[in-house]
Order: C-alpha cells, then sequence, then structure tokens
C-alpha cells in the first residue's frame, strides 16, 4: 500500500471510529402519518408484484433481451407488456434512488441526498439515512454503566412510505429489503429492513480475517474488514471474533468471543470450535450459518450469526469470516414490521443474511476473496433471496408483494472491469473466466421475474424497476484537489495537501466549498457552516453558479472528455420543504467518471483526476439523463419517459389509493 | 448396570411406543404423568406421612400467629423460629423418600434423554463423528478409518487432533434409516448406531463409550465399547430436539419435571397422599 493509501485508510479508520457507535441503540422512529383517501372503486387493482432489481440498466436489458438471453422478460413484453428507461433520482446513488421511490418525493421532499451528508457544525461527513443515540440517561456502578432509558436508531428519511399510505387505504403490502427502510418504518405491514440494515457492530458490515501471511487492507467508510495476524502453533490456532462495544461497561471496550482452530497434520482440512459448536470446513469451503452471542452483563448478549470460509491451510493460513450479521431469531436491532417476521422467516428458512447488501465487496476490492469465492458468496445471497421470493409468492393472495434483489448492483460493480477492455483494471486473464458475469446476473433476475410471472394471474399488476444504470468507473474526478486548485479551498499546511483527510488541515476562514459524498458540493455559508465566509444570498448564488459553470467547463487532458456532464444547482433541481438541507451543487458525471476515492471524505490527493484501478469498476454517479433505470410492466406506460417517485404514484394508482399531497410523481400505468 | 438400563428402556420404549408417530408434547405428557403416579406411591410408602402432615400443620399454626400477633415482636419472633424449625423437620421428613426417588428418577431420566434431548439427522443434513481416543494412542499413527452405512456419505477428511486424542469427521445424511458406524484400526473394529429420519419422536443414542459407571448410565442407549480397542467413545453430533410451547421453546428437561410436578399435585388428593 502506497503511503497515499495508507493516509486515506487511515482517515477513514477514523471516520469509522466515529460513525460505528451505532450498534448500542434500539428503537423505531415514528414516522409522519396522514390519512389518505381510496378514490374511484374501492379496489382498482387486487394484487401486485413489483420487483425492485437494484441496477439493472435499460441498454443492456434490452440488448440481451433482443438476443434472446431474457426469456422472461420478453415473454413480459410478449404478452403486451411495456418498458420504458425509468427516469433516475439526482444524484442516482442507492439510497437516495430509492427514497425517492419510497417516498414518492425527490431528495428536497425526503431528505436523502447523498450516502454521505455533512454535519455543518464540524463539517465531518456523517451517514445520511440513520441517526444513533445512546441512552439518555445512565447509572455507573463501579465499572458497569446501567441505562435508564433505551438508545435510539432513527432513520433520517423523511415522508410517508406508500406502504403506509396504502395500509391507510386498508391495502395490506409486503414490503421485502427495501433498500433505506431501516430502521423499518412504523407500520402494520410486513416489512423486512434491506440495504443500511448494520451488522452486530453497527457497521455496514466488517468481516474479519485471520492469517500468517503479512496483508494489509484498505478500510471502507461504515465497512470493510480488518486482518487479525495469528499464529500456527502444533497445527492449532488460537483467535477472537470481535463483536460490538459493551455501552454497559465504563471504557466500552469491544466485545470478542474466543475460537479455535485445529488443521489436521496433513489433510487440508480442521475442525473449528467456537461457543461450543464444532464443525469440519475443507479447504476453500464455506461454512453454514455459525451462531454466536457476545455477553455484555449477565443478562444482556447480542446474538449474531456469521458464516466462515476456511481459504487455505498450508503453507500459510487463511480464514475469512463474514461480518456477523444481526441473527434474525434474536435481533438486537428492529429488523422487520412486526417484529415476529423475521422470527417467522427463521423459523421457515433457518438464518439468513440481515446485514444490508450482504455480498462483501470489500472482501473482493482487497483481495481477500478472489472472483470465484465472492461469486459463490453471492450466489448464497441469490440462492436465498430465490427460495424466500418463492415463499413470498406462495402465499400471496391480495395486495402488494415488493420484492428486492442486490445481486446484479453488486456484480455490475466488482466485474465491470473484465467487460471493458478500456478499463484501467482490466485483466484479460481474468475476463476471460468472468467476462460473463454481468449477462450471467441479468440471467438471473430473469429467472426472478419468470418466477413472479409463473403467480401471477391476469388482474395481477406485475412492475419491474430498477433504480439505476451502469456503466464503467474508469477515471475518478478529485472535488477537493480541483477547488483547491482553483482557489475556492485553502489549506492551512499547504505541504501536507495529501496527508490532509476529513478537512484537518483546511483553513476554514479562507475556504469558500467543499465536496463531502459522492456528488454534493456545499458553500462554506456564513451562519450555515460553523467558520462559515459567503454570505448567503447574492454572493453565494454568483458563486454557486460560477463553480458549477467550471465544472462543467473541465476537461480531462487524457480523453478529452468532460468528467462532470452537468453541475446541478440545488435549489432549482430539487422540489420539497426540504431542500436547504442539501449540497448547493449536485455533480452528475460523465460516462466511464465518478468521484474519486480520497475526495468524498474530504481528502486531497495529488492529481485531479486520476485512473480508477482498483475491481470496484462500475458505477452509476453519472447525470441522472445519462443513466436510467428500467420500468416494465404488464400493462402499459402513459408516460414516455417515466421516473421513480411516478412509480410511486402508480402503485398507490393501482390500488385506487390517493397520493399523499406531498408525493410529486404522477400515475403512469394504464 | 446393562440389565438395569436393558428394563428401563423396554419400560419407556413400551410407554412411548402409541405416541411415536405424534408431536412430542404428547410422549412427554404420558410420561410425566406416569411419571407422577410412581412418585407419588413411592412416596406414600417411603414417607412418614403423620411426621409431614404435622410439620405442615405447625408451619401453618405459626403463620397464623404471625398474622395474630403482628405487633408483639417477642410473639412474631417466636413464630418464625418455630416456622423455621418445622420446616426442618418438613425437609427431614422428605429425605427418606427423596432418597428412594432419585434412583429410578435418574434412570428413566437417562432414558427420557434418548428420546427427547436430540432429533435424529434429516436427509440432508451435515454433522460430526467424534472419536476419543487412549491417552497413549497416536491419532495420525492409529490409521483409523470410518465406514458409513447406506444412507450416509463422508464429505470432509478426517481431522486428527493429537492434543485432544481425537479424530472427527464429517458425515451428510442422504436418506431416512438407522445403521452402524464402523470405525476400524490396527486390527479392530468398534461400532456406532447412528439415525437418520424417523417419526416424530424417535430413539436417539448420541454417545457409545467404553465408559465409567456413570458414563454407562448417563448414555444408556448403547452397549459399552471393547475395552482392548484405543477407541474410548464414538459420538454423532445429533442436533438439538426442540419442545416448543406457545412459541417458546422449552428444554425438555424443564418440561418434564413441570409437568411431573403438576401432575403430581393435582393427584395427590385422589391417592390421599400428602406431601
Amino acid at each position: 500500500m502506497s503511503a497515499r493509501k495508507r493516509a486515506a485508510a487511515l482517515s477513514r479508520r477514523e471516520f469509522l471510529k466515529s460513525g460505528a457507535a451505532a450498534s448500542a441503540a434500539l428503537g423505531l422512529a415514528g414516522a409522519a402519518r396522514f390519512t389518505p383517501k381510496v378514490y374511484g372503486r374501492a379496489r382498482a387493482a387486487r394484487k401486485m408484484i413489483v420487483l425492485g432489481l437494484d441496477g439493472l440498466d435499460p441498454d443492456l436489458t434490452r440488448r440481451w433481451i433482443d438476443e434472446g438471453r431474457l426469456p422472461a422478460f420478453a415473454k413480459l413484453l410478449r404478452q403486451g407488456g411495456d418498458f420504458r428507461p425509468l427516469g433516475t433520482s439526482l444524484p442516482p446513488q442507492t439510497p437516495v434512488a430509492w427514497s425517492n421511490f419510497i417516498t414518492g418525493m425527490d431528495p428536497g421532499g425526503h431528505a436523502i441526498f447523498d450516502f454521505i451528508h455533512r454535519d455543518p457544525a464540524t463539517y465531518i461527513p456523517v451517514f445520511s439515512s440513520t441517526e444513533t443515540t445512546g441512552a439518555a440517561k445512565t447509572v455507573r456502578i463501579g465499572g458497569t454503566i446501567i441505562p435508564l432509558s433505551s438508545g435510539r436508531v432513527r432513520s433520517l428519511r423523511r415522508g410517508t412510505t406508500f406502504w403506509q399510505a396504502l395500509e391507510e387505504g386498508g391495502v395490506r403490502s409486503t414490503i421485502f429489503k427495501m433498500p433505506t427502510n431501516y430502521p423499518p418504518a412504523e407500520t402494520g405491514q410486513r416489512t423486512l429492513a434491506g440495504m443500511n440494515t448494520p451488522d452486530v457492530k453497527g457497521s455496514y458490515g466488517i468481516f474479519n480475517y485471520y492469517t500468517n501471511e503479512a496483508t494489509s487492507l484498505v478500510q471502507e467508510a461504515g465497512g470493510g474488514g480488518r486482518v487479525h495476524d495469528v499464529y500456527v502453533i502444533g497445527n492449532r490456532v488460537e483467535a477472537e471474533l470481535p463483536g460490538p462495544t459493551n455501552t454497559f461497561k465504563r471504557e466500552a471496550p469491544e466485545t470478542t468471543i474466543p475460537f479455535q482452530v485445529f488443521i489436521d497434520p496433513s489433510h487440508p482440512a480442521a475442525k473449528i470450535v467456537i461457543q461450543g459448536n464444532e464443525f469440519v470446513l475443507k479447504e476453500r469451503e464455506w461454512s453454514g450459518w455459525i451462531p454466536v452471542r457476545f455477553g455484555l452483563i449477565p443478562t444482556q448478549s447480542v446474538h449474531g450469526i456469521c458464516l466462515f470460509y476456511l481459504k487455505e491451510v498450508r503453507p500459510k493460513f487463511k480464514l475469512y469470516i463474514s461480518p456477523v450479521n444481526i441473527d434474525p431469531a434474536r435481533p438486537a436491532l428492529p429488523l422487520s414490521t412486526p417484529e415476529s417476521y423475521a422470527r417467522e422467516l427463521e423459523r421457515r428458512f433457518g438464518p439468513f443474511f440481515t446485514k444490508g447488501l450482504p455480498a462483501d465487496t470489500s472482501a473482493l476490492e482487497n483481495g481477500v476473496l478472489d472472483e470465484e469465492e465472492f461469486l459463490r458468496l453471492d450466489d448464497m445471497v441469490y440462492e436465498e433471496s430465490m427460495a424466500m421470493l418463492e415463499y413470498e409468492l406462495g402465499r400471496f393472495d391480495e395486495g402488494l408483494l415488493f420484492y428486492y434483489f442486490s445481486n446484479a448492483d453488486q456484480r455490475q460493480h466488482m466485474f465491470w472491469r473484465l467487460a471493458d477492455p478500456g478499463h484501467p483494471a482490466y485483466d484479460a486473464k481474468l475476463a476471460a473466466r468472468f467476462g460473463q458475469v454481468i449477462p450471467g446476473v441479468y440471467a438471473e433476475m430473469d429467472r426472478a421475474l419468470d418466477l413472479a410471472l409463473g403467480r401471477a394471474d391476469k388482474d395481477t399488476v406485475v412492475l419491474v424497476m430498477s433504480d439505476h444504470g451502469f456503466s464503467s468507473f474508469r477515471r475518478g474526478f478529485n472535488l477537493n484537489t480541483w477547488l483547491l486548485r482553483e482557489g475556492y479551498h485553502r489549506l492551512q499546511r499547504p505541504w501536507r495537501q495529501e496527508q490532509s483527510s476529513l478537512f484537518d488541515n483546511t483553513d476554514w476562514a479562507k475556504s469558500r466549498a467543499y465536496g463531502v459524498g459522492l456528488n454534493s458540493l456545499y458553500i462554506n455559508e456564513r451562519g450555515r457552516e460553523a467558520e462559515g465566509i459567503v454570505a448567503p444570498g447574492p454572493d453565494k448564488d454568483n458563486l454557486v453558479r460560477e463553480i458549477a459553470r467550471k465544472l462543467e467547463a473541465l476537461t480531462d487532458p487524457l480523453t478529452g472528455e468532460h468528467p462532470v456532464l452537468k453541475a446541478f444547482v440545488a435549489r432549482e433541481a430539487y422540489r420539497g420543504a426540504n431542500r436547504d438541507a442539501g449540497p448547493d451543487i449536485v455533480l452528475g458525471f460523465n460516462r466511464g467518471y465518478r468521484i474519486s476515492w480520497q475526495s468524498p471524505l474530504g481528502g486531497f490527493p495529488r492529481e485531479i483526476i486520476e485512473d480508477n484501478t482498483q475491481r470496484w469498476s462500475g458505477d452509476h454517479m453519472t447525470a441522472p439523463g445519462v443513466l436510467p433505470g428500467i420500468a416494465f410492466a404488464n400493462r402499459a406506460f402513459t408516460a414516455e419517459a417515466p421516473a421513480l417517485e411516478d412509480l410511486t404514484a402508480s402503485v398507490l394508482g393501482a390500488f385506487g389509493v390517493e397520493k399523499p399531497g406531498d408525493m410529486i410523481g404522477r400515475n403512469v400505468l394504464e | 448396570m446393562s440389565v438395569v438400563n436393558l428394563v428401563f428402556g423396554r419400560v419407556v420404549d413400551l410407554v412411548l411406543l402409541p405416541f411415536r408417530g405424534l408431536p412430542p408434547w404428547f410422549g412427554m405428557t404420558a410420561v410425566s404423568l406416569l411419571t407422577a403416579l410412581l412418585m407419588l406411591g413411592v412416596y406414600k410408602l417411603t414417607s412418614n406421612q403423620a411426621a409431614i402432615r404435622r410439620a405442615k400443620d405447625r408451619i401453618k399454626a405459626h403463620l397464623l400467629e404471625l398474622r395474630l400477633y403482628k405487633d408483639n415482636m417477642r410473639v412474631t419472633l417466636a413464630a418464625q423460629g418455630g416456622m423455621l424449625r418445622a420446616n426442618l423437620a418438613y425437609m427431614g421428613a422428605n429425605l427418606k423418600p427423596l432418597a428412594v426417588m432419585i434412583v429410578p428418577l435418574v434412570l428413566i431420566l437417562a432414558q427420557l434423554s434418548l428420546w427427547f434431548d436430540r432429533a435424529p439427522l434429516r436427509p440432508g443434513e451435515e454433522t460430526l463423528v467424534k472419536a476419543g481416543l487412549e491417552a497413549a494412542a497416536d491419532p495420525v499413527g492409529l490409521g483409523l478409518e470410518l465406514e458409513t452405512p447406506p444412507g450416509l456419505e463422508i464429505t470432509a477428511p478426517p481431522v486428527r487432533i493429537p492434543d485432544e486424542r481425537e479424530i472427527v469427521w464429517r458425515i451428510r445424511a442422504l436418506a431416512p434409516g438407522t445403521g452402524r458406524l464402523v470405525l476400524r484400526g490396527g486390527g479392530q473394529a468398534v461400532e456406532k448406531s447412528v439415525t437418520v429420519g424417523g417419526q416424530a419422536l424417535t430413539k436417539v443414542s448420541a454417545l457409545a463409550s467404553r465408559g465409567s459407571f456413570w458414563k454407562r448410565l448417563l448414555y444408556p442407549g448403547e452397549p459399552p465399547l471393547p475395552k482392548e480397542s484405543p477407541v474410548r467413545s464414538v459420538e454423532v453430533l445429533y442436533p438439538a430436539k426442540t419442545l416448543t410451547a406457545f412459541g417458546f421453546r422449552v428444554h425438555w428437561l424443564v418440561a418434564y419435571l413441570v409437568l411431573s410436578v403438576a401432575f403430581g399435585f393435582a393427584l395427590k388428593g385422589a391417592f390421599k397422599v400428602e406431601i
């Protein structure tokens, strides 16, 4: 790892520390309620199935339908169905896009503008979707802290979810793993939390890797992994599995569970013993779900489940343990509404993936898992999703079923480099083996559609949607470095530019703008930011337009292309009561471009634009018009270019439920 | 020991015979009821019923005394002292019947554990077979091999752990049935039963051991392993069997004791037993 990357890794670790306190809290955020009217017939439709296929690209879908690789999609069209590219969100990030669909509003309404927001009081990046607070009052007895009230994890998304509106209209819904629905919005409907659901540590997923080979990892915001150096002594390894911090103790130490690995003297196999559970793994073999329990105090513990993968026993020892998912049988954090729904699924299927995005992209990114191993893990996710879809379809007799698949999004992020010979990380050998992963995952999504179509009668409305399309991520744009070069940002110690992280080197008294998150640029506004210097009003407006103009004029000297296709002035682009809470400029990148790895958390690498040589090689941070999602239905669309929020209105419209006043979409289904 | 296990085993088998196809609660209820009747009989025969009645009467009298003279500290303290003495007398009167009852109870519990503690393997399920070896035996040099009956397969190479004097195999159940695992090595062979599938209530023996008196008492499901073998024990790690009541998992031992006590108290009047 280069010094630069190491510095960036450190900064991310600090960021992780600040964000990972999410493990302690319990509680659900209340959602604003309203009473919608049911108009026309009491029920315009009796049944509706919505498949949410994250990241399916309209161009690729169309191409592979034409090539006969997606027979279920083709069948849907043949039987009178319709297809449209689906207008995505600004920016087309997963939490933003799905929030548009959930609420029928744009970010100005639902207030999720980016994966990462910033705290204007400190300029520190914070996660946009949830906020966790510890117990308000505690009593300390010796080294033990007794909370007198429960902690709280709160969704920061505003607005009414469409299933709450359906509930008020008397329409039953099952909402399966809707992204950003964590903690699950308060409702009597059956919902299971999706993307953003943390692991037991309160992070977006931290794997553990035990090895006696020198290994280093680049940490990511909110997730990543940890390497544990171990010794093999007498064919035996002693190690510990880290769990949540123990907030009942004064120093809040990290909980751990010791475990042992007994390696056979000559066979490529080992026995693993953890908390009384014993199992044998061969080399390159996955375990099933292993339950673990992290003790906090005698009456309190956190239950989790994890997968073990014995990568190698000799010459080097390599053991991967997946992020410890919350045990759905005994969840320490809210996973579903009603609470019994997660337990019901666990009784039916056994332990299952509960972490938001279960495929471990960090492990592949860091080379801890190779391509084949990552795909095996993602296959497990897919097989589980298909089994649960079949179960839900089997008992679906009225109302709405929304069902989500993450596989296409995750695989396109990680395997685009092997389908794009122009990508800096293209590898011809790997491409020969894994070049067909992306069409393969589209075919898997096709099988999910086939399953749904098989259970849909003629009166069932079937809608298939994705939140955005996909393209190659070849070049990364260092927004903060550009702001620095253009004189909009100043450092206190310019000679330490590349070591800066989380704006720890910024001279705020002379900085007029800064970038945080994946598409967001903020003006250092007086009265809003802690050390703001730009006066609100004409000064700020002129500065916003000046920066936007310069961003759009920027060219990549290597390709001659404009990295930023469109710099959107947020006040003009968004509607809704919360638009002032967001960034001032939203960057809409061109195909092939995205924000760099260091810039989103306040880093200042040397180059303004640099090659992306990482395995994370496909992305979707473009201007919305560049990478729309898909909308297929077994009904005709009445609009040429429907958008995500239109589908929200269409779902409500299908059941004759009036949309809440703050929803901006319109019904586009015939 | 083997004869006692055989007799108790047959009795419990016979009692549970009609309930094998039914949910486990039926068998558990029947066994608990019979246990309660047996224990009431033993208690009546072996206890000093007059002494028990006398001790309970004294406790009641002292309670009344406490209530009537609650403002008189001297009487209150004396009543509490009297209650303590009566309680000790009550417990003393229970020692003999308890000492007598504990013997059949332990034997019954050991037999019930074969039915209610572990569930048979399901087809497709994997588990471990663990062979524990003599202190002097070398798991690597011994060359011990596992043979599985039809309906089971070995799915991983054996893991030999010299420090623990243990060899572990992973097996997968393929089809329902019962059979015998055979471990061969050094010209000797030992056997252990294995069960896949079966009815709702199926007898499962987890451990075969050369074993001490206590092991043979607590794991009565199989004949002891031969003394001359380097294998001390063979264990199949069956999954735990679960009893659920109103959505809650209940350990079979808790269910058995609660039901037996409840039946005992419910029937003590009919059998004129003072408990």
